[in-house]
């Protein structure tokens, strides 16, 4: 039996043609069989062979377009019509029934004999999502707003497999519940497919929380008193984002100022593990370290790890030599031998600290220092000075305040003592840490990460100044990123109220755009927006964020 | 490969390889080498410590072994000179309790000294082979 192939594309503006496959002598009501194999996503699900029409667009306009019938012979109807052949542009159009009453159960329209796999397969299909027959896509005629959305769902439909709506002319009738949504007065009713979708959605609400609270906060200030935007970039899919969590909405919409919404998505995807990664992926924040170490044995082998991780080291190989490198400054990091000749490690701890405390250096509380002198007394030079008076400080105590000495410094004690006794005497001592030898290269270089940054943290300032490479890979890297978890959670908290309006609702601005139409300082607006340090500054605005919302509910 | 030895900790002395170059083991070698030298020259101020009864001076040079012992993984090198260290400061093995007893103290010190030379001479034999078999 011979076959040929035949152009279909399905109504709808746009509608790419596809080529089925059918018999010579096959009516037309075989032909629609092979259509919905072919359509087995967007029209296969929902739709039965026999609901299926199939129109005609004669060549010469003379004739009128009509439906063809199911007894036809297709191939005679196509010859007819279409002398010398059917081209792509002569396809035959594709109408499904575009009113439907809801099925009371996805299994209800199951063709009792039918063999084709997939319409048994029910574990997968999502009745609510295909076809457009249901809630149509957002027509693009509608002003910006809506375009998004329409656009939003078509990228949407095309991930699930092809849909892509054919119902713009039923658009108007949506109209309305676009208006509503852009009024902020109704919550559930946002988005064609996905709003269907979440019954069946195994994960849906943390799908909403993590993503939406940009995107609701776009829909109501950038509603329809503002002028329309140029052409509306796309959000991301909210469940694509989502799976990407944690810290993904942060990424996701940051990253979905332009391009494809596809592809922003998968830009999220992508960017997201790279954030946990950031602190550990070989890259170590520009710190300066004194190795204080009097076996030469030991300080060959971290000044060798020093240079590999690549930050910059002194050494010392006593404790008066540390004190006296300290008091030049630019130290974030003092890795000490506890047992040293001329001064022991902890005498030179306990001077440092003394010292810092003298001249008034960082944030050590009282009951801390306390302590710390109190072991310490009788092993600093300074003894009986009038401590905790910068005033009264004696002048061999002055540290030139032309260095930097922004916060304490941190101290690392290092033995080979399996002695509990002597950890605590390190600690006790001022030291900030404890490190037994043989010290692992792989725990010192985390550590000298952990430090390093968390001397970034303390001193953000002063660290600018001393970074000569690469801050953007560390200190404050981590910085903005815990920044931006704490705004993630205070973002999530923020969804719950306006979580319904949020999904896939019409935004039809990008968030960048929200700031400056709608001025206000939402920080939910900044998370998306370009800048991190926009989040860093407004934590405690986004409960504003919220009452901005409620409270205006015209934009 | 390093042969698998009670004496040195794999794990450890396998991170200094680490630094070494891909192409040679120089840096390792240094540092082994060094740590020969200084281990002898620490040894042979023991002896002499020891017949001075410089206890003080007997515990420094224990701790000062002691520390690059840990850093290479020679572990049991490691403990005998924690040991040297504690009977130096009078006290007894664990550094834990006071012991007024020279003589056993002196006594102690001599045998854990004579231990840590065999110990190290084991040490020296393993890794001399080991960088002359890499080097050929």
């Amino acid at each position: 039996m011979l076959q040929r192939k035949i152009w279909v594309r399905r109504a709808g503006h746009g509608q790419s043609a596809t080529l089925v496959q059918v018999r010579e002598d096959d009516l037309v009501d075989d032909a629609r069989d092979v259509i919905l194999r072919k359509y087995q996503n967007s029209l296969g699900r929902s739709f039965d062979a026999p609901d299926v029409s199939l129109r005609i667009v004669p060549r010469d306009t003379k004739h009128p377009e009509r439906a063809l019938g199911p007894d036809e012979d297709i191939c005679r109807t196509l010859d007819a019509y279409f002398p010398g052949g059917q081209t792509v542009d002569e396809a035959l159009i594709i109408d499904v029934p575009t009113r439907r009453t809801p099925r009371p159960s996805p299994r209800g329209h199951h063709p009792p004999h039918h063999h084709i796999p997939y319409y048994l397969d029910e574990a997968t299909a999502r009745p609510g999502e295909n076809g457009g027959d249901y809630f149509p896509p957002m027509p693009a005629t509608l002003p910006s707003p809506a375009a998004l959305t329409d656009l939003s769902h078509a990228s949407r439909g095309s991930l699930h497999g092809g849909v892509a709506g054919s119902s713009t002319a039923l658009a108007d009738r949506h109209e309305r519940a676009i208006s509503v949504l852009n009024t902020g007065q109704i919550a559930p009713l946002p988005s064609p497919g996905a709003d269907r979708r979440r019954p069946h959605h195994p994960r849906p609400r943390s799908t909403r929380h993590n993503t939406s609270s940009p995107t609701a906060t776009t829909s109501l200030s950038g509603g329809p008193p503002q002028p329309p935007p140029p052409p509306p970039p796309q959000m991301p899919t909210p469940p694509v984002v989502d799976a990407s969590s944690p810290g993904g909405a942060v990424a996701g919409p940051g990253s979905s100022g332009g391009g494809a919404n596809a592809n922003a998505a998968t830009a999220a995807l992508e960017a997201t593990p790279a954030l946990p990664a950031g602190l550990l992926d070989g890259s170590v924040p520009p710190i300066n370290v004194l190795i204080v170490e009097d076996n030469i044995i030991n300080l060959k082998l971290l000044e060798a790890f020093m240079k590999r991780l690549k930050v910059r080291w002194q050494t010392a190989m006593n404790g008066r030599d540390a004190v006296t490198k300290w008091r030049a400054g630019g130290f974030h990091l003092v890795l000490m031998d506890i047992q040293l000749p001329i001064m022991s490690g902890l005498e030179a701890t306990k001077e440092i600290r003394r010292l810092e405390k003298v001249n008034g250096i960082g944030v050590f509380g009282v009951e801390a220092m306390v302590g710390a002198e109190g072991n310490g007394t009788g092993t600093g030079s300074g003894e009986g000075e009038t401590e905790g008076e910068p005033e009264g400080l004696d002048e061999k105590d002055k540290l030139d305040k032309g260095v930097m000495f922004k916060s304490p410094v941190i101290i690392v004690a290092l033995t080979a003592s399996s002695l509990q006794s002597d950890r605590h005497e390190a600690l006790g001592a001022g030291c900030n840490d404890f490190l037994t030898k043989p010290v692992n290269f792989v725990w010192l270089e985390r550590k000298v990460k952990e430090w390093g940054c968390m001397q970034a943290l303390i001193d953000f300032d002063g660290w600018r100044k001393w970074k000569d490479f690469n801050m953007s890979d560390g200190a404050a890297d981590q910085q903005h990123r815990q920044q931006q978890q704490q705004q993630h959670s205070l973002g999530s908290k923020n969804d719950g109220a306006g979580a319904g309006v949020t999904v896939g609702a019409p935004a039809g601005v990008s968030i960048k755009d929200v700031a400056v139409l709608g001025g206000t300082k939402s920080a939910a607006a900044r998370v998306g927006g370009d800048a991190a340090e926009g989040v860093a500054k407004v934590p405690a605005e986004d409960e504003l964020a919220v009452e901005d919302d409620s409270t205006s509910p015209d934009g | 490969m390093l042969e698998q030895s009670d004496s040195i900790d794999t794990t450890t002395f396998e991170q200094i390889l680490e630094m070494d170059d891909d192409d040679d083991r120089d840096f390792s070698k240094s540092i082994v080498y060094d740590y020969f030298q200084q281990a002898q020259s620490t040894f042979t101020k023991m002896d002499t410590s020891l017949d001075k009864r410089d206890f003080p001076q007997l515990s420094d040079l224990g701790h000062f072994l002691k520390g690059s012992s840990a850093t290479l993984g020679l572990t049991k090198l490691k403990d005998s000179c924690e040991k040297i260290q504690h009977y130096g400061k009078r006290k007894d093995e664990t550094g834990t309790r006071d012991e007024s007893d020279e003589e056993l103290l002196l006594g102690r010190l001599r045998s854990t000294i004579d231990d840590a030379k065999q110990e190290f001479n084991e040490i020296e034999r393993l890794l001399r082979r080991f960088y002359r078999d890499e080097s050929s």
